[in-house]
């Protein structure tokens, strides 16, 4: 199928209608380069908001008049825990050390109060892969039954919000990555679509003589693969150059922009996809081939 | 080589050929003759299965065309040389291009190709434009680029539909003369024409349909 002859009747028409394809190849570049440019955003805000979680702590609230052995256990039993990567004791004369401190001018508030009536309480630093919605709620349901435990407090709002913010942006990000799929995918169509219906009569000269399904199909194939190679390859170079060139620069002299990650062994897939999406938009566009 | 047995070919409208029957051996050289719209074409069609019969067996070259795959189809077609009317060559390619794409369809190594275009060329005396493109020979010369491209394959069998139809009258003698040259080197021709010059005491079978039928089978 994939003859000498084949890549010559390719190189041919892309050399004839080289308008068409060139102007392909730029519109598929510029497809890839937004798709690339927002799956960049997806990944570091994904990275971001994954880093976050390291602030994240679990406070638990003891019962009062636990016994100091009482308390021994309680601590002993959280530790053990396979999610819990610290766990600091909070005596209740501290807590209210600290809300003091905090209220300053406004700790008038607290005078008058025979005593503290803070509860003893453990913070607790969960490892960071159980750091998720789900599992974090039920941590929470499990250190509610251990006894002596009053109450159980970690941020649900906060990390509600983030899963919210994190479904989003990867779900908004995705539906327009596959938009920008889907719009490659018709470039390449419509560009060998065209090519195909300008050759029509020749290709059924071609079936007259005896061509086989391969040997029609190929030289468009290649075309495709070329036009969506092409335009992948244009895109990258674009990307190199938006980081390189400004990210990088920027980094110089805005620290924030250290933080950015660059996946630089994903761009490299860029003309592999443009490849790959060229040959389909082309299969398509040449559809079944009858006698 | 090429048998008909009682094939019959509808068309939403009107039937294009009723229970029509013959056989053509190996070697032969036949016309088929018959005004238009008398079922010329759709014969040739069901040969090289552009069309595929309603009713009836259509053998060619041992091959019983209701019984191929698609995927079989260009194989048989390889056995046939085509010659249409209307030339159908390629004009973005020039003489030696357009004889040479029925080898390269079939894989023939580049070698060999160019001995075998020059061949062909040579015997419908068109070797010196083989540089030339299609756009700038005479409607007879572009008839015998398109015998070459036919002949170039050594096929068994050439269809040819109306080959004299878009040339002068003068020319027509010349190409049936190439097509007897050809003849007598052992490949079955099948040649449609509504021209009775062609066949006038040419001492070849005719066949003549009329509305679908086969009204006579005769050599003129």
């Amino acid at each position: 199928m994939l003859t000498p002859f084949a890549f010559r009747l390719a190189a041919q028409s892309l050399l004839h209608e080289k308008w068409i394809n060139l102007l392909s190849v730029l519109t598929i570049a510029v497809c890839f380069l937004v798709m690339a440019m927002t799956a960049f955003a997806v990944y570091n805000i994904d990275l971001a908001t994954k880093k976050l979680p390291e602030k994240f702590s679990m406070m638990v609230y003891l019962k009062d008049n636990l016994s100091h052995e009482d308390l021994k256990n309680v601590v002993e039993a959280l530790r053990k825990e396979n999610v819990v990567e610290n766990v600091k004791f909070i005596p209740k004369d501290d807590s209210i050390k600290e809300l003091r401190s905090f209220l300053k001018n406004t700790s008038f508030v607290l005078e008058g109060l025979e005593e503290n009536p803070l509860p003893d309480s453990v913070e607790i630093k969960l490892s960071k892969e159980s750091i998720a919605l789900d599992s974090v709620k039920k941590i929470a349901e499990k250190f509610k039954g251990i006894k002596g435990v009053d109450e159980v407090e970690y941020g649900e709002q906060f990390l509600t919000s983030l899963n919210s913010v994190k479904i989003g942006i990867k779900t908004l990000g995705t539906a327009f990555i596959i938009i920008m799929f889907g719009g490659i995918l018709f470039v390449c169509y419509s560009t060998v679509k065209i090519l195909f219906y300008r050759k029509n009569r020749e290709m059924e000269t071609f079936k007259l003589l005896g061509a086989t399904k391969g040997f029609i199909r190929a030289p468009f194939l290649i075309e495709g693969a070329t036009i969506g190679f092409f335009g992948g390859l244009l895109s990258l170079a674009g990307v190199l150059i938006f980081y390189y060139s400004i990210i990088l620069r920027l980094s110089l002299t805005i620290p924030l922009f250290k933080s950015i990650a660059f996946p630089a062994n994903a761009v490299l897939l860029l003309p592999v996809l443009g490849f790959v999406l060229g040959i389909t938009g082309a299969l398509i566009a040449i559809g079944r081939i009858r006698y | 080589m090429i048998q008909f047995q009682n094939v019959s070919k509808h068309y939403e409208n009107h039937t294009a050929l009723r229970s029509l029957s013959f056989l053509i051996d190996k070697g032969e050289m036949v016309f088929v003759t018959g005004p238009s719209g008398s079922g010329k074409t759709t014969m040739l069609k069901l040969i090289y299965l552009a069309e595929r019969q309603d009713e009836g067996n259509v053998t060619v070259a041992g091959h019983e065309t209701a019984k191929l795959k698609e995927s079989s189809i260009p194989m048989l077609r390889r056995n046939i040389g085509f010659v249409f009317q209307d030339f159908r060559l390629l004009h973005n390619r020039d003489v030696f291009e357009n004889v040479a794409i029925a080898l390269r369809i079939r894989g023939t190594h580049e070698k060999d190709i160019k001995a075998r275009v020059f061949d062909s060329l040579k015997l419908v005396t068109l070797r010196h434009k083989s540089d030339s493109y299609p756009d700038a020979l005479s409607g007879g010369e572009q008839q015998r680029v398109a015998i070459a491209r036919a002949v170039v394959t050594e096929p068994t069998v050439i269809l040819a539909d109306e080959p004299t139809g878009n040339i002068d009258p003068d020319l027509s003698a010349g190409i049936i003369r190439i097509f007897k040259d050809i003849n007598a080197k052992g490949t079955t021709i099948l040649i449609a024409t509504h021209n009775r010059d062609l066949f006038r005491d040419s001492g070849k079978r005719v066949l003549r349909l009329d509305s679908g039928n086969l009204v006579s089978d005769e050599v003129q």
